[in-house]
């Protein structure tokens, strides 16, 4: 099955660790990885996604890009805030996601097995991602090891929803310079 | 089991090459003025190596995966395509065509991820039963 997560770490540092883990989980074969960021909220509220593009363009559309899916990891009513907090993002003045469960369509719809909205608190760190793996385990078992509490929702239901693509995440182990 | 092993091997080396791809175009999208100009043909060529390495490749996958890299192809061939446009045009139709080879180096990686997905579901399916 395909997924987007969200692993929750209450510190940066964990947050790497845990991306690095997942990346290795990939490397094992146990899961594959489509696309990875992460993503930090200060003590103010304020979210600041990884990226390396400089282009101010670049910048700005990963920002909105990754602010949708933040807000689609919501649900739908978190979508729209997460769109119009995407700019925000990119623009590193805050925004506000992650405020809604989707109960309804949990009901109606092919989901992940513990589809649980994603709230990411001030000072917390999370790390995103679009995942394929056939069992749940090998990712929960690892993040919980590091700390992370994980979240999922079915890649298919949010697509659906059209609010994003999955672009924004890389495709591969990023980590900021200033993180080494 | 050792075909199988030797194609899962390729696979990922090819993911690995789009990969680099990928950080190579989102690199040279950093830079300005000439030095760009200079990655963007070394992305042209490392593009053509990762479609040819797709194409050896194609024929010994099961059907899943080989859908996935048939669409990685049309996007490494769209990377090559507007690589290509960039080195000759400027200003905004410059950016344009720099965005679009990210992007399409983007999607690229997705599909041959895809792949390597479909590929490890499939054997891991042989293995279960």
């Amino acid at each position: 099955m395909r997924n987007y997560i969200a692993v929750i770490f209450n510190d940066n540092g964990k947050a790497y660790k845990g991306l690095h883990a997942l990346w290795e989980l990939d490397g094992y074969g146990d899961i594959t990885v489509h696309g990875t960021t992460v993503v930090h909220r200060d003590d103010w509220g304020q979210f600041q996604v990884d990226t390396k593009e400089t282009h101010p363009a670049l910048a700005t559309a990963v920002g909105v890009g990754v602010g949708a899916l933040l807000g689609a990891l919501a649900g739908p009513a978190g979508a729209a805030v997460g769109a119009a907090g995407g700019a925000a993002i990119g623009a590193g003045t805050g925004g506000v996601v992650g405020l809604t469960t989707d109960l309804v369509r949990a009901d109606t719809r092919e989901e992940a097995r513990d589809e649980t909205a994603f709230v990411l608190g001030a000072g917390q760190s999370a790390v995103i991602a679009d995942v394929s793996e056939d069992s749940t385990l090998p990712i929960d078992t690892r993040m919980r090891e590091l700390g992370g509490i994980v979240r999922r929702r079915s890649w298919t239901t949010l697509h659906d929803d059209a609010w994003f693509g999955s672009t924004y995440l890389y495709p591969y182990e990023y980590v900021p310079p200033a993180y080494y | 089991m050792s075909v199988n092993m030797s194609t899962n091997k390729d696979l990922d080396q090819i993911r690995a090459a789009a990969q680099q791809l990928h950080g190579a175009i989102s690199d040279a999208a950093a830079k300005r003025g000439g030095a760009i100009k200079a990655d963007l043909e070394a992305v042209g060529q490392k593009a053509k190596s990762v479609t040819d390495s797709v194409q050896a490749s194609i024929g010994a996958q099961n059907e899943a995966t080989k859908k996935r890299m048939q669409e990685a192809l049309a996007d490494l061939e769209a990377v090559q395509k507007h690589a290509a446009e960039a080195l000759k045009n400027s200003g905004q139709a410059f950016q344009a065509s720099i965005r679009q080879t990210l992007a399409d180096a983007r999607a690229s990686v997705q599909k041959v991820s895809e792949a390597v997905a479909a590929k490890r579901s499939a054997e891991s399916t042989k293995t279960r039963k």
